[in-house]
């Protein structure tokens, strides 16, 4: 019998989980088959406008990862599909999977829409929530992976026209089903969610009442692709609306509707919906948020939320809405609500939106039946928390909201856990499944005169709202050697990549521009798209038109439209003076450093270990174990130590792993595939040791607060709530647990005003100790003082429990503090209770002070010596907070656990093991494709002074002997493309590739 | 006066600079609409030819920005301009060219609001200047 | 004051009913003599619009007479004609112009007396409704109707009706009459507010209570129109009055 592992991996749900899963498999080595129900790929992200807490454009930052979705070689997407059973076992399942009739070849279809033009029948357009209508024949958004139409059979009337129209005879009405056998050694469902759907509260009238809508239906209005061009309207009659009002935990934290779970994304998003309306309005709306607790517990997610309160003005009321009513008339809303204070209030709003929460999709307990897979109470499915991405079943990987209601970044991160587990699973396999790119051979074009050819984007109405964009590209036919010109509506979509590659072919381009957005974010993209043509992705250059020029000048489109002109003119005057490079090759060191020896640390150095890649583990303890030695039960009431003590053996057995405990690091240099790590260990720095290394995880944790508030450290009866869970745990001072009243304070050194952010775990911390607390001693009476209760997903079943049992609740903000006073002895606590609106008198005999997270603080030392950013409070800054939640902008460095942000024992493990899986797509290859944007030296010109030597910081430039002269030479593995020395050479002879001196002059020359 | 539109080129650096003032652009940071960028890897990459040239050809005022000390993703790039600039501010005024036409900023990735301020005042010290003879 | 002598036009196919006509002609059998003919050579040729240029100029009544069913020479000309008649007459109930004043029958070439009597009884229930009131107001009214008419999709939905609703689809599959009735019904009100409202707004900018109440329609659907308008580039927002976007047709 073949026991070989199947090399490849089926990938169920193509939002941007399972996306970012595809992505990391198919660039270790790996064939992924991603299915998704839907005609296309995007999943939620994709409807969204924006994304908190950077206000980024959620398709902008989204498309470049579906166009390299649509192009890799080595993932076949999969649409309109679903899995409809499932045989053998992990490493070589058998999945059979239902390809829906879409009655469109594919193969065929160009994406250019003719059909839909002419199709009579319009239906409600599920992808804008139904606020438009869509044709029968349709593709859901404009940069749609794949771009290829489909007709929607049930409402079709068969009438013909599209067939007849369809010049590329893509149409096939003969089309059936397709059940096809995919063999496969892993699965990662990554299925998604649903939104809630609000009409069970009739008292809310969604449905009804046209002008109450959901977050998702508000998501779309504000899309510039949405049912009303960008403008904020409201549904009913298009009236600009003045008022808006926000409710939250619609389908969320309610018994009630079987919804006992926080969705954990609205809060943040609801702020982030208020805070776009606002911008969208030119003459002033008021939002208001009414709210139980505010949840914004994610990384800068507190100072998102000030900054709406603060310079946004967004009005935030902790009330419940009780009932909506609509005059008939105006069709404006009454809100009824009662305040903190327990007053019944009413208020008017034009329009009123629901923040709904995420729901299960109505079809996951089938699928889970066909797999085998364990669902939790609400039909998430069930995972633990030190296997975060597992499911109860080998070879099966969950990530993304299926796993529980959950963020982008989260998601993201989860989605290359996944991939890193399926990569484990299947590592002898590596490799086996994979077809290699053919590029079509390179043009020659040094001898050609340049013939460039200039795109310039809309970007929806982002840059063509405020620059006239076929003013511009009329503007830039006449410039020198500009031989093509014209505008798309988005650039980036997959099927202008094809126009571009048809116009280059079709003009002989040789340099092609694009005006759209930053070439930090598209560059790579383009440079694909020219390369698939023929010609050498360096002949290439970006415009950024949108980013730097149409949204900082909304108000000045004239200016704008000037400024767009200039800047494309000096993009074509270096797309003059490009030339074709290289990229040179490294050789990969196929090992990893990983900084840190807690569970992230440990957790990203055994997913590497079982990949067969050495890791050098650091940590500057004298043991491994960080946080987790001081943590004894997780909140689901996981033993801890247990989990804890076999981590560590497994990685004192894995021969592939060197421990190095009592460990510093003194010194890194190299670069990516190449580094040379100095490590002191010992107590007293005896020993230096010196590794070498391809990649590097940093992993350094953080720390618990100690307070300096609340008489901490002075009266023993002042305790931390790590302190308290020790004394828990220990069962020697039983006697404390006689104390009867016990107050927790949470926010100590949280939520402040020296640390803004939220520690995102104290609450649920607290109420873990609590309950313990009540088991040891049912008699206690346990008070929680708090802000906001922050137990997000499924943890609100915690707080429910609390209550339940009787630990008593009680608010307090900055307004009113709590004072903290010891009277003979006695301590004392005066706080304001909100709700009998009068001081209330506690005496404890136990203070536990729920005490933040604070960043490490050699983290500062760490970051210099990768060269790496931290932010201001200390944390590590990664790529990007969406969707490169554990990548570092440097390449080859990655980041997990604590270090990134305060988190949970399940959430370091899903970080680590993504970051692990991310340096895989690096370690996975021998070889290394270095930037080609490097320096290099004319050796006729040279006088050998060393100048450009001695200023290199990476020591790259070294001396040769030629002709019995001394000239300098660039190591080219080593540079990595500053130009510094280039600036400082004196005779001319230093240049760097893709900004020579003649180019950059052609650009200032061109102003 | 007021009509007066002054020409001014912002240099950026690759991986501070720029990307703050890409952050200007995604957080709509509304800003004086009269200079263009031109991006470099590294503020280090700048040439003093780059600068007189681009005076002499009627630029009125010239920014550099680039990676906070210690941030420079080339390590040290950043100090090699700083030291170019301090030189070639000497040079301007040998040349008659009030040196407040030449500033040098350091602006992270992360600073979309300095990126705007930095440039909102830039430019409002050159319109004051006017026009370069 | 002499008798209102309304005008009436009839649209006659070759084979059958103006043989019809022939016939009550040779049998000599008097009738109304406010009828004009215009010879066609199947009633499937009979564009709507040609009744609508009828009424603008103040035809008072338009008959359409084909071959009955089964007879037809170009063997379903007149059940496309039916469809796209049942239509217009739809369209025509939504202005204030009677829809009765559009009649569709059929007639064979054997049947010269029915011919006659078809065309007294049209005369009769014209000359009670009287002369067609050819306003500002009713003008606007049927060149909507006429741009609707000249529109693909009036013309393309009408063209397949037939083919399938009583033959089959592309699919092999037959869409039950009634819902396709209803379908068109929803479309053809849609696509006449559509038409109005452009029209209102090559000269003016309007806002949508505006609209609605110079179209006597609800304001949400007023809405609905405008922005399938503006989806389709053929009408753009061109400010803000009154709280509300103001629109105009785009001029391209």
């Amino acid at each position: 019998m073949n026991t070989q592992k199947i090399g490849a991996v089926l990938v169920v749900g193509g939002g941007i989980g399972g996306i970012q899963a595809s992505l990391d498999l198919a660039n270790s080595g790996f064939k992924v088959y991603l299915i998704d129900s839907a005609p296309a790929i995007g999943g939620i992200m994709a409807m969204l406008d924006k994304t908190f807490p950077t206000n980024d454009c959620s398709m902008c930052i989204m498309a470049p990862k579906l166009v390299e979705c649509a192009r890799h070689l080595n993932i076949k997407i999969i649409p309109d599909a679903k899995i409809e059973g499932l045989s053998g076992d992990a490493g070589n399942f058998q999945v059979k999977v239902r390809k829906k009739a879409r009655y469109i070849d594919a193969k065929k279809c160009t994406g250019c829409g003719e059909c839909k033009k002419h199709c009579p029948i319009e239906v409600a357009d599920r992808f804008n929530q139904g606020l438009t209508r869509r044709k029968t024949i349709y593709i859901d958004y404009p940069q749609a992976v794949p771009a290829v139409y489909a007709i929607d059979k049930n409402n079709c009337i068969g009438c013909g026209v599209c067939e007849k129209l369809c010049l590329a005879g893509a149409i096939n009405y003969k089309d059936t089903d397709i059940v096809e056998n995919i063999n496969v050694g892993a699965i990662i469902l990554s299925p998604g969610v649903d939104v809630f759907d609000p009409k069970v509260y009739t008292k809310f009238g969604y449905g009804i009442y046209k002008n109450v809508v959901t977050s998702l239906e508000f998501e779309r209005i504000l899309s510039a692709s949405g049912p009303f061009s960008g403008h904020l309207l409201r549904p009913y009659e298009g009236k600009i609306p003045k008022k808006i009002a926000f409710i939250q935990c619609v389908g969320s934290r309610d018994p009630q509707v079987g919804k006992n779970y926080c969705s954990s994304v609205c809060c943040t998003y609801a702020i982030k919906e208020a805070i776009i309306a606002k911008e969208h309005s030119k003459n002033g709306l008021e939002t208001t948020v009414f709210y139980m607790d505010i949840r914004t517990f994610g990384k800068g997610f507190e100072d998102y939320f000030n900054r709406a309160k603060e310079e946004y003005g967004v009005r935030f009321i902790r009330a419940g809405v009780s009932k909506i009513e609509e005059i008939s008339e105006t069709k404006n809303l009454i809100l009824y609500y009662e305040n903190e204070e327990g007053a019944i209030k009413k208020e008017e709003f034009d329009m009123v939106v629901l923040s709904v929460g995420l729901v299960p999709k109505p079809d996951m307990w089938n699928l889970s039946r066909i797999l085998r897979v364990n669902l939790n109470n609400f039909n998430f499915c069930r995972t633990s928390e030190f296997i975060p991405v597992d499911t109860i079943r080998d070879g099966i990987f969950v990530c993304g909201t299926f796993a529980g209601p959950k963020d982008i970044p989260e998601t993201v991160a989860q989605a290359s856990a996944a991939a890193g587990r399926a990569m484990a699973l299947l590592t002898e396999s590596r490799g086996s499944l994979v077809a290699k790119k053919k590029y079509p051979d390179e043009v020659d074009v040094s001898n050609e005169k340049p013939r460039i050819g200039v795109f310039v984007c809309h970007c929806g109405i982002n840059i063509g709202g405020y620059v006239n964009v076929p003013e511009v590209v009329e503007y830039v036919k006449q410039l020198p050697d500009v031989v093509y010109a014209e505008n798309n509506l988005y650039t980036c979509s997959q099927d202008t990549q094809k126009r571009i590659i048809e116009k280059i072919r079709e003009h002989k381009l040789n340099r092609v521009v694009v005006a759209s957005c930053t070439p930090r974010t598209h560059e790579p993209l383009f440079r694909e798209t020219i390369r698939e043509a023929g010609l050498n992705q360096y002949l290439f250059e970006m415009a950024n038109i949108r980013d730097q020029c149409s949204w900082i000048h909304m108000y000045e489109p004239e200016s704008a439209t000037e400024k767009a002109k200039d800047l494309v003119r000096m993009a074509v005057a270096k797309a003059r003076l490009l030339a074709p490079l290289k990229r040179v090759e490294i050789d990969v060191i196929q090992k990893a450093l990983v900084i840190g020896g807690g569970i992230a640390g440990m957790s990203s150095a055994l997913l590497l270990a079982e990949q067969g890649f050495e890791v050098f583990l650091v940590e500057k303890e004298n043991e491994l174990g960080g946080n987790l030695r001081h943590i004894y039960k997780t909140v689901e009431n996981r033993d801890v130590r247990y989990f804890l003590n076999q981590t560590i053996e497994k990685i004192r057995a894995n021969k592939l792993i060197k421990v190095y405990t009592n460990a510093r690091i003194k010194e890194i240099t190299g670069f990516v595939g190449n580094y040379r790590t100095k490590i002191s260990v010992g107590k007293f720095e005896d020993e230096e040791i010196e590794i070498e290394h391809g990649v590097v995880i940093v992993a350094t944790g953080a720390q618990e607060y100690k307070p300096t508030e609340y008489l901490y450290g002075k009266d023993s009866r002042i305790i931390t709530q790590r302190e308290l869970e020790e004394k828990i745990f220990n069962h020697s001072t039983t006697e404390f647990f006689n104390d009867k009243t016990i107050v927790m304070i949470q926010c100590v050194g949280s939520r402040d005003n020296e640390r803004k952010y939220c520690s995102r775990i104290c609450c649920s911390q607290a109420i873990k100790n609590a309950l313990n607390l009540l088991e040891i001693n049912p008699d206690a009476n346990i008070y929680i003082l708090y802000k906001d209760i922050r137990t997000y997903g499924f943890k609100e079943e915690l707080y429910r429990q609390a209550r339940e049992k009787g630990i008593v609740f009680i608010r307090y903000d900055d307004a009113k503090k709590l004072e903290l006073q010891t009277e003979n002895g006695k301590l004392k606590i005066k706080i304001f209770e909100p709700i009998l609106k009068e001081d209330l008198i506690i005496d404890p005999d136990l203070i536990v002070l729920s005490s933040g997270i604070i960043a490490e603080p050699n983290n500062a030392e760490i970051a210099k010596m990768l060269k790496v950013p931290i932010n201001s409070d200390g944390f590590f800054l990664e790529a990007h907070v969406k969707l490169r939640p554990v990548d570092f902008a440097t390449e080859g460095v990655f980041l997990a656990g604590m270090a990134h942000s305060p988190m949970t024992i399940a959430e370091s493990i899903a970080q680590a093991q993504a970051a692990a899986a991310r340096a895989t797509t690096i370690l996975s290859d021998k070889k290394y494709y270095a930037e080609a944007t490097i320096s290099s030296v004319n050796e006729e010109l040279c006088a050998g002074c060393g100048m450009c030597g001695a200023l290199c910081p990476y020591e790259a430039i070294v001396y040769k002997e030629k002709d019995g002269k001394k000239i300098s030479s660039v190591n080219e593995a080593l540079c990595k493309g500053c130009g510094t020395c280039v600036a400082s050479c004196p005779s001319g002879a230093m240049t760097q590739y893709g900004f020579t001196k003649k180019q950059i002059m052609a650009m200032v020359e061109a102003l | 006066m007021s009509d007066y539109k002054p020409k001014i080129i912002v240099f950026c650096c690759n991986w501070c600079s720029y990307a703050g003032a890409d952050l200007a652009g995604v957080s709509r940071l509304q800003m004086n609409p009269n200079f263009r960028i031109i991006r470099t890897m590294c503020s280090g990459r700048i040439e003093p030819e780059f600068i007189l040239t681009a005076f002499k050809k009627g630029v009125d005022g010239i920014l550099l920005t680039g990676c906070h000390p210690g941030d420079c993703h080339y390590i040290s790039g950043n100090y090699k301009a700083l030291r170019r600039y301090n030189a070639l501010k000497l040079l301007l005024k040998e040349m008659g060219i009030d040196d407040r036409r030449l500033k040098l900023e350091w602006i992270s990735a992360g600073e979309g609001a300095r990126f705007q301020e930095v440039i909102n005042n830039f430019i409002k010290t050159i319109t004051e200047l006017g026009p370069i003879v | 004051m002499s008798e209102f002598q309304p005008k009436i036009l009839g649209f006659l196919c070759n084979w059958c009913s103006y043989a019809g006509a022939d016939l009550a002609g040779v049998s000599r059998i008097q009738y109304r003599p406010n009828i004009r003919v215009i010879r066609v050579m199947c009633s499937g040729r009979v564009d709507p619009v040609f009744i609508i240029n009828a009424f603008l100029r103040k035809i008072d009544g338009v008959m359409v007479l084909g071959c009955h069913f089964g007879d037809c020479h170009y063997l379903n000309g007149n059940y496309n004609a039916e469809k796209r008649i049942l239509a217009a007459r739809k369209l025509l109930s939504l202005t204030e112009i009677e829809k009765d004043r559009l009649y569709l029958d059929w007639v064979s070439a054997a049947e010269g007396e029915r011919f006659a009597n078809l065309v007294n009884t049209f005369t009769e229930r014209i000359k009670n409704l009287g002369e067609i009131k050819i306003n500002d107001g009713t003008k606007e009214m049927l060149l909507a109707v006429k741009d609707v008419l000249e529109g693909e999709r009036f013309r393309h939905l009408t063209g397949v009706e037939y083919q399938v609703t009583e033959k089959e689809n592309v699919y092999g599959e037959k869409i039950p009459v009634e819902d396709f009735e209803k379908k068109l019904e929803q479309i053809l009100y849609e696509e006449y507010i559509k038409a109005r409202i452009l029209r209102l707004l090559q000269n003016n900018e309007l806002t949508i209570p505006q609209i609605a109440q110079k179209l006597n329609t609800a304001l949400d659907f007023a809405f609905k129109c405008v922005c399938s308008l503006q989806e389709n580039n053929i009408v753009e927002m061109k400010g803000i009055r009154n709280g509300y976007p103001i629109y105009s047709a785009n001029k391209y």
